[in-house]
């Protein structure tokens, strides 16, 4: 079922599928492609500068490095390479960037079977 | 001996009319900016070197930005007065080295002529004014906020300007430091031929349609000269073997909602390094230059004080309030997780120093590294383009993707590669 750019705004893919669902998918996405990563790519939800990504879910290579990947999903914002741009695991912590997305899958993957990566610039300051 | 000294100091500590805790009692070494104190043995010396760095807070009834604009910066200047401060410290170095220090009353030209660059008039390179304007090629207007990765943007761009320091700003983008880039913006000269085979006629033809060109051919000792050089003949041409003094920034993003703990040991060892100048950030909406750490505390300087703003060229004026007597404290968790590393390295071997440092750093600190560095540039990286004064247009990369399908039934899936 597609769903408005709205509703992806709003809620974030594990709110709005359920864990069965979601564990299903991911089975039938690797049993179908064993060598491709399933990842969730979402914004975060305060994120103010970089625009919203057409797609959440990405089929990669699992050899591709993060960096490849990060390089990927920054051309498909179209923004200046001097924006700040960071892909960070699990809601946590940025990755190594020379390791595969096979390693981060090991490593960092999902109960439900997915990666989860949440992308954000920085923050601003200011204040009295 | 030693221990009467400390129970009398405790006594002290403790009894007496406490003015101030900018450090606390400990025997745990202080990193401030590259040097290591104790506070029990060197306080002195400590607080005379956090006072001679240049403080930079909040000025108020400042000449109005572009003339219209705002004439204070209360409540929205804070990141832009923390990189002035991070640039600045560069310059002393830069100029006057890391063992200088400020007294009151002090007549030295070098140290003036690099506080005149910083005070509020729009005809001082690194003013609030500056700044402010030149965060417009940034997509900030005049008077919002800026993040660590702005002002790092934004300075990069005024530096080029500075022909007395001839300083070079190299922003470090995706976490990922490339010494080949460092190497070609800092020592032209080595990587003209390189450049030269790269074809990169398109960025030589960009320049002198630019209308910034004929500034770039007056400021031959900008960061864009390797390619400047060759195109035009100046007077005073400088020499494009040395080089050119380095301020690296490292911006970075170490958790989403808050810093995670995983990076606090990484930013004490960032901090640590000779060649450190600093961290910008912030607590939330707070921006501070970070200075050093002791024990798991960071030590900073605050620009949230709002001062009237001083007329340095004046002979009445003073520059007391641009020192500040006393540092300040916060818990390296209470950081925000949106930063900048700063370093300095005049030289070569300076710049060979901290790339092993990092290396080192790289290999202890196992699965929670901050950044990465590489000797080269990723293939699937843009070419590298050094700052030309023009705003850069939008990324291009030679590793193209997407098949557009989706891969069968029902599945919305982004196929990559």
């Amino acid at each position: 079922m597609p769903e408005s750019k709205e509703n992806k705004a709003s809620k974030t893919f594990k709110q709005r599928k359920s864990f069965a669902t979601r564990k299903e998918e991911a089975g039938g996405i690797r049993g179908k492609f064993p060598m491709k990563v399933p990842v969730i790519v979402e914004r975060y939800y305060k994120e103010q500068h970089l625009p919203l990504l057409d797609k959440t879910k990405f089929l990669v290579p699992q050899e591709l490095s993060m960096s490849q990947f990060a390089t990927i999903i920054r051309n498909r914002m179209t923004m200046s390479s001097n924006q700040a741009f960071y892909l960070l695991i699990n809601n946590k912590s940025i990755s190594s960037m020379s390791v595969t997305l096979a390693e981060v899958y090991q490593g960092e993957k999902d109960e439900d079977g997915f990666l989860y990566m949440t992308y954000a610039s920085q923050e601003m300051f200011g204040g009295c | 001996m030693d221990l009467f000294d400390r129970v009398d100091a405790t006594l002290t500590y403790e009894c007496g009319p406490l003015a101030y805790d900018d450090f606390p009692r400990t025997e745990l070494p202080v990193y401030l900016l590259g040097e290591v104190y104790s506070v029990i043995h060197d306080l002195d010396e400590l607080r005379h070197d956090v006072k001679s760095r240049l403080w930079l807070t909040y000025r108020k009834n400042f000449p109005s930005i572009g003339g219209t604009g705002p004439t204070s910066d209360a409540g929205w200047g804070c990141m832009l007065r923390c990189g002035q401060m991070m640039l600045a410290h560069a310059l002393i170095l830069r100029h006057l080295g890391r063992s200088w220090r400020w007294d009151e009353g002090t007549s030295d030209e070098k140290y003036k002529r690099i506080l005149r660059m910083f005070q509020d008039k729009k005809s001082s390179y690194y003013s609030i004014q500056q700044i402010a304007s030149m965060g417009v090629s940034e997509g900030k207007a005049v008077g919002q906020w800026f993040g660590p990765n702005t002002i790092a943007q934004v300075l990069k761009k005024l530096v080029v300007y500075d022909e007395w320091s001839s300083l070079v700003i190299h922003v470090a983008m995706d976490n990922t430091v490339i010494e080949e880039d460092i190497r070609c913006l800092c020592k032209p000269a080595e990587y003209q031929d390189r450049l030269d085979r790269k074809e990169i006629h398109g960025m030589k033809k960009q320049m002198s349609n630019s209308p910034g060109a004929q500034l770039i051919d007056c400021c031959n000792e900008c960061a864009s000269s390797n390619v400047n050089s060759s195109i035009s003949v100046h007077k005073k041409e400088v020499d494009i073997t040395k080089w050119k003094p380095l301020l690296l920034v490292i911006p970075l993003r170490l958790g989403l909602t808050e810093t995670n703990a995983v990076y606090v040991e990484s930013l004490k060892c960032c901090l640590s390094f000779r060649q450190s100048v600093g961290l910008i950030g912030g607590k939330p909406n707070h921006a501070h230059w970070f200075i050093g750490y002791v024990g798991d505390e960071l030590i900073f300087l605050d620009p949230h004080l709002t001062q009237n703003a001083v007329d340095i060229d004046d002979p009445d004026s003073t520059d007391t309030s641009f020192h500040c007597d006393h540092s300040s404290r916060m818990k390296i968790l209470e950081l925000d997780p949106s930063v900048a590393l700063g370093y300095f390295c005049e030289s070569e071997a300076d710049f060979d120093d901290l790339c092993l440092s990092i290396r080192k750093f790289i290999m202890c600190s196992g699965g929670t590294v901050m950044f990465e560095m590489c000797k080269t540039r990723p293939l699937h990286w843009p070419p590298y383009e050094p700052h030309t004064k023009k705003p850069s247009g939008v990324n291009t990369s030679e590793f193209t993707l997407v098949e557009r399908a989706s891969c069968g039934s029902d599945e919305d899936f982004e196929l990559v590669g």
